[in-house]
Order: structure tokens, then sequence, then C-alpha cells
């Protein structure tokens, strides 16, 4: 089978590759691409016209709650919405029920990612790093990694504790695993459900304070400085947290870190009157915090866009604001809500963009995607995207089990529209049909 | 849509003077032993998913005036407890046919949860820190009945702003109707951030009461102390007492107010809350009057729309 992707904007991070040409795919792999390619046979055309083929965009951290809450997500459905929203390969969080403490949970993981039902994207799960989440004793770490673990974290339950955080990151430094960090010094939060700031004060609402993010973010830089620990800081939102990940890659900490979409899209006055899909965590921050994070993102402090995909139920959510859970479905809206606020608006370039969302992920955890390389990736990664196609999001459109989101009925610019993983995993209702020539596929 | 009435931080000035005039219509109207009008076929719910005696008496009392039937819903034992969400429970006493709801909830917007559910009027009777409206309206017409007008006074919110619901619909009616509005308490018990509330913050007691014209004393709770918001509560009261030592500082004709239950030694004294100036007894009692304003008033509203 050769499958010929035609006349496309070609961005590849990886190599800086930004040229107008074709991708040559042979069987499950990228044989050729570049501005004049010469084809003799193909049994499939694409016309990407006007279109960006880049690497198949890699998603360090998403919740796909199976097992234990196959209500909210499942793996199957949460690999289906990745497969909608150009992802080829997920990183999938531990904190299911039980958490993701032993290597038969991993092979579960796997097992499942791998099923054909599954939306046929590479799944990466994430170990937990102490047994249960419970913060007190470490997982047999050696024996996840053998398992196919790419990092470790705790998740939304971070280890508060500096000594055992200290021994964790000397245990994963051996192991040659990243940590993947929340920051929260959680004896600054407890009960709070929001930014702590004038909105929360209005609203009666118990705040979270922004300094709760920046010490525990303080902590795991110096923490990471001084043992060599590779230290990847998830969702920042304080313009205070970026200031300090950049003082500590100066001083050559190995850190890295990730931005949710949500945090550079709306302030703490979004959440109006108790709107419990604005509630996220950590929580939505304010104008200034927005503006710093674009600044971040553009010279590179921030390393790379994370979905934080967390499904969660309607009847979960629909709540007093203070039960509700924290989190929002993405995966489905990633490149959208990006390519809306921060390409279209010139805070990243095509190019920046691919490599936040797909080419610097891969590198953080050492992942084998992120780039159209012939050989690689195990198979062909590559997503199809039109830039300009505007539309609105309708979340009762979505693979994803779970409808939790502030975006429903958003309008937005950019949509991948072909996402292929070593064959075709998906094509969008709004691909022209007649920009295909070819067999019917099934 | 429904009227609802969740907050004062929604209502305009118009609106706020129109509640409060009713009010001193029926209280007028009862005095004279006159007729009032009537809520007739329909059902109030009472839903006290947290403890009240004062709040719920005052609305009975005030359904009882305009011959308003009343259900009373219990949390304890209902299908609540046996984990039941609050929109199915809503959407339960919507088919129920009740006409409208009272409801005091422990978390802050609860009551705006319920009326996205309900699909008829709701009555916010105080959610968690957030708002506490029909106090607010009845301390507007205490205040009125006592001072005349709102408007140019100068009032003092002395003790927890932050984990008080009167706080904020005090503050939020009365500089609505142009008083003069400020914030008086500890760093600790102040929001650190109200550039989206009303009034002026003050740290020092003497500063804040300085030429007040009314006082509103918040009830301290004892739970501050574990959470290290405050040393003790003598300490507090060496502070923060309005007494008749710190009554100096106000003008000679201050009006003093507590929304109750007051613990008496701690944030007012003896002389503060039972002299002439105190009108504690007189909230307690137009509370009911608001009360049947607001509820003519959603009512209304439903057949306007």
């Amino acid at each position: 089978m050769i499958t010929l992707l035609k006349n496309g904007r070609i961005l590849d991070p990886a190599q800086n590759l930004d040229v107008i040409g074709s991708v040559l795919i042979e069987d499950d792999q990228i044989v050729e691409y570049g501005e004049d390619l010469e084809v003799e046979e193909v049994d499939e055309t694409y016309d990407c016209t006007d279109y960006w083929i880049c690497p198949g965009l890699v998603d360090p951290h998403v919740h796909l709650r199976e097992p234990g809450d196959e209500h909210k997500e499942t793996i199957a459905t949460g690999t289906q919405a990745a497969a909608a929203g150009g992802y080829t390969t997920i990183c999938c969080m531990p904190n299911t029920r039980p958490p993701l403490d032993n290597p038969a949970l991993i092979d579960f993981i796997l097992d499942r990612a791998a099923s054909p039902e599954s939306g046929g994207v590479f799944v990466a799960p994430v170990g937990a790093l102490t047994l249960g989440l419970g913060g007190e004793r470490l997982s047999d770490l050696a024996a996840l990694k053998k398992a196919g673990i790419v990092a470790v974290s705790d998740e939304g339950s971070p280890m508060q504790n500096a000594q055992m955080m200290t021994q964790a990151m000397e245990f994963c430094v051996q192991l040659d695993l990243p940590i993947m960090a929340h920051c929260e010094d959680t004896t600054l939060t407890e009960g709070g459900s929001m930014n702590e700031g004038a909105t929360s004060a209005m609203l009666g609402l118990k705040g979270i304070a922004r300094t709760a993010e920046e010490i525990a973010v303080m902590r795991n830089c110096l923490l990471s400085l001084n043992t060599g620990c590779r230290v990847h800081i998830m969702r920042v939102s304080t313009w205070g947290a970026v200031e300090i990940i950049r003082l500590m890659k100066s001083l050559g900490a190995p850190v890295t870190c990730e931005i949710c979409p949500l945090h550079f899209t709306f302030t703490d006055e979004a959440i109006g009157e108790f709107d419990s899909y604005y509630k996220v965590q950590p929580p939505l921050r304010t104008q200034v915090d927005i503006d710093l994070l674009l600044q971040a993102l553009n010279d590179g402090t921030i390393d790379c866009i994370a979905s934080d995909h967390s499904p969660h139920a309607s009847h979960e959510v629909e709540v007093p604001f203070e039960e509700a859970p924290f989190g929002s479905v993405m995966l489905e809206t990633m490149v959208a809500i990006t390519l809306s606020r921060l390409t279209h608006t010139g805070i990243l370039s095509p190019l920046q963009t691919v490599d936040k969302l797909s080419t610097t992920p891969a590198r953080i955890l050492r992942l084998d995607a992120g780039t159209l390389r012939p050989g690689e990736t195990p198979v062909a990664q590559i997503v199809v995207i039109d830039p300009n196609l505007r539309w609105t999001f309708d979340r009762g459109k979505t693979f994803s089990k779970s409808k939790n989101t502030p975006l429903h009925g958003m309008e937005l610019k950019g949509k991948p529209l072909l996402t292929f993983c070593g064959s075709e995993i998906y094509r969008d209702a709004m691909f022209p049909a007649t920009r295909y020539t070819g067999p019917e596929h099934p | 849509m429904a009227r609802n009435l969740l907050g004062i931080r929604q209502l305009s000035t118009d609106e706020i003077g129109e509640l409060i005039k009713t009010a001193a219509e029926y209280k007028a109207r009862i005095e004279a032993n006159k007729p009032v009008p009537e809520i007739k076929n329909k059902v109030i719910g009472m839903l006290f998913f947290e403890n009240s005696t004062r709040t719920r008496m005052s609305f009975e009392q005030a359904a009882h005036y305009l011959k308003l039937k009343t259900a009373n819903f219990v949390a304890s034992g209902s299908s609540m407890s046996k984990g039941e969400t609050l929109k199915d429970t809503v959407l339960t006493l919507r088919y129920e046919r009740l006409s409208g709801l009272v409801m005091r909830h422990r978390q802050s917007g609860a009551p705006t949860l319920a009326a996205r559910f309900f699909g008829g009027p709701v009555l916010n009777a105080g959610d968690g820190r957030h708002e506490h409206p029909t106090q607010a309206l009845g301390d507007g017409l205490t205040i009125i009945e006592r001072k005349g007008q709102i408007e140019g006074l100068k009032v003092a919110i002395v003790g927890d702003v932050e984990h008080s619901r009167v706080a904020r619909s005090d503050a939020w009616l009365l500089s609505k109707c142009g008083a003069e509005v400020r914030l008086v308490g500890p760093r600790t018990l102040i929001p650190q951030n109200t550039s989206l509330l009303p009034g002026t913050v003050f740290h020092e007691l003497s500063a804040g009461l300085a030429d007040v014209d009314v006082i509103i004393c918040l009830r301290l709770q004892r739970e501050r102390m574990e959470e290290g918001s405050l040393s003790s509560l003598n300490e507090y009261a060496k502070l923060y007492q309005v007494n008749r030592e710190t009554l100096r500082y106000a003008k000679p004709d201050v009006l003093i107010m507590h929304p109750g239950p007051i613990n008496r030694g701690i944030e007012v004294d003896d002389t503060a809350a039972d002299g002439e100036s105190s009108a504690i007894t007189a909230q307690v009692e137009n509370g009911i009057f608001v009360r049947m304003a607001a509820l003519h008033w959603v009512f209304a509203g439903e057949h306007q729309a």
C-alpha cells in the first residue's frame, strides 16, 4: 500500500523543516518527503493543499480513567478522542482506581491500548511514584520501568515530605526516569476551589493561593538541581511559577514544564456565577498571569502544551462549585484552542506550535515520536491540520465519554482532519471527500 | 425565566428600593391590623440544608401572613442522605409541583445551581460565605426606619468579613443605596483582595468606627482560632469589640446592629447590644416583612414573564 499526502505545508520541528511538499507512506512507514517528490504509482492520495502535514501530536498528560472510573472514560474512548484530536502518542496518568503502582496494571493498560476497539494511538503509561499514590512508600520503580512506564508521578496528591521527595529523585536518577510533578503545597490549599483573589472573595469561595503552586515549584526545582533528577512540572498557571522555572533552568536544573490551554484562555472571572465547568487544577488565574504565560510560551520557558484531559460525568460536575471535581475534557479541542489562541495571534509560529504539541513533549519523555524523519518512529505518525478551518465546538459530537468542558459552543479556527498512526486512524467529517482518491476505507 | 432572589449583588438600586418600600407597607398594614395581599394556590418548599432557626422561622412567619403554604424538606433522613445529588433533589421538587424554593446551604452558589434546574423562583436564605440577601434587606429597612435613609451614611461592618455572607450582602445593599461602606477587621479575617467587593478596608477599629452612623457587628466563630486566624477570643475582644469604650469613636447617635446569634462579651458587650443605640431586635422583626416582600416579588416576576 502506497499512500501520498500531497502538496501540504510540511512542518517538522525536529529538523526545523517548513516547506511545501508531499509525504510518501509505504505500508506503515514514512519513506520519503520533500518539495519535489517523484512518485510513480500510488494506491491512494490525500490532497493536502493549504493544510499542514505534521508529526503526530504527543500529549504528556492525559487521564484515561480506566481502570476504576469507566463511567468517565475508558482506554478505548480516550484513545479514540486522542486520534480525533490529532494525537498519535499519549501519556496516561496513574491516578486510576487502583492507581498504576504495579507492573500488572501497566500490562493491562498496554494490552487495552493495543486492542482493536481502541483508537490506534500509542499509550505511554506514567507510573505511580508511591504505592496507592499515598505519598508514603515508593512503588517498585524498576519493575514499573521494565513494564513500560515512561515517567512517574503522584499526580493530584503530590508528595509533601521533602526528604521523601529527595529519595524519590535519587531513585529516579538511577533509573533514568523523569518525575512529572503536580506542584501544590497542600497545607495552603485545603478546601480551596478557585484562584484566591478578587473573584473568590466576591463569590465567597475559599481560594487556592498562587503561593501554594510557587512554593512547590521552587522546592521541586531545587531538589532537581541538587539531585540531577529530571523533573517535568505539570500545568503551570502563575507568572511566579514561570519566573522560578526560568531561574532554575538558567542555574542548570534539568526541569521542563507544560501548560494546559485553559490557563492561557480564561481568567478566574470566567467562573461567573459558580460555573463548575471552569473548575480546574491549578485554578484559572488572572490576566497578568495569562500575559506572562504567553510571553513564556513565546520565549520557550514553557516547553510544551499538554491537555490534562480530565473526564468527569456530568452528574459529578453539576453540583455545588466546591463539591465539583477539577478538570475538563480537552483532547478533541487541543489543536483548535492552541491555534486560535497562540498561532493565529502570533504568539507561536506554526513550527513552534507543532514543536510544543509534538516534538518537545516526545523529547522530554524520550518517546519515539514527534518527527517525520523515517525510521525514528516505530510507524508513520502524522497529523494533517487545516489551520484556517472555522468551526464551532459541540461537546455532543465527541468521542470522549465525558462532556465536561467550558469550550462548548466556542468558535474556533483550526482542526485536525486526518491522523495516521501506521495507517489512517482518523478522518474528520470536515475533510472534503473530493480531496481523496483511492480505495474506500472500511 | 423565573425571577430569583439569589443575592443583592445582582439587584439594581431600584429593585432594592422597591423591595424595602413594599416591606415597610406590609409592616404598617400588619401593625394596623389591616389585610396584606395574599399569595394563594402556591406552595413554597423550605430547603434548609444547614441548621437555621431564625431565618427559617422568619420565612415561616412571612408565609403565614401571606397565606402562602410551606412544605418542609428535611435534609437529614431524606433522599439526599442516601446520596441523591442536589440537582436531582431540585428536579424532584419541581415535579412535586412546588411553586418556589427557599434554600439555605453551606456551600456558596448552591442556590444558583438549584435555580438553574428548578424552573421556578428560588430565594437564597444564606449560602456559604456568599450571600444572605433577605438579611440585608431587613437590615436596610431597619436603617431606613431609624436613620430616614441609607444614602450618605457611613456604615462599618466589623469582624469576620472573610467568612460572612451577611457582610457581603449588607455591603452590596448599602453601597448600592449610596452609603459609605467600611469593612473593619483583622488582616486574617478580611479577604486579601477586595477589589470586586464594595467598601474600604480598615484594620484598626478606631479608624474604622470614626464618625460612623451605623455599626454592623458580625458573629465570630470559634473555629477561626483553630485555623490560626486569631490567637484568642480575649485578644480579639480587646482589639475589635464594639463596647462602651469603642463606641466613642462613632457618631453619638450611632446605630448598632448584629445579625445574630450574638456572642456577648466577644464582638459586642451588653452596653452595645442592649442600649438605646441597638437595633438588634428590630432587625429580627423586620426580617419577616422583607421576606414577605421578597416572596411577593419573586412570584410577581413570574407572572410578568
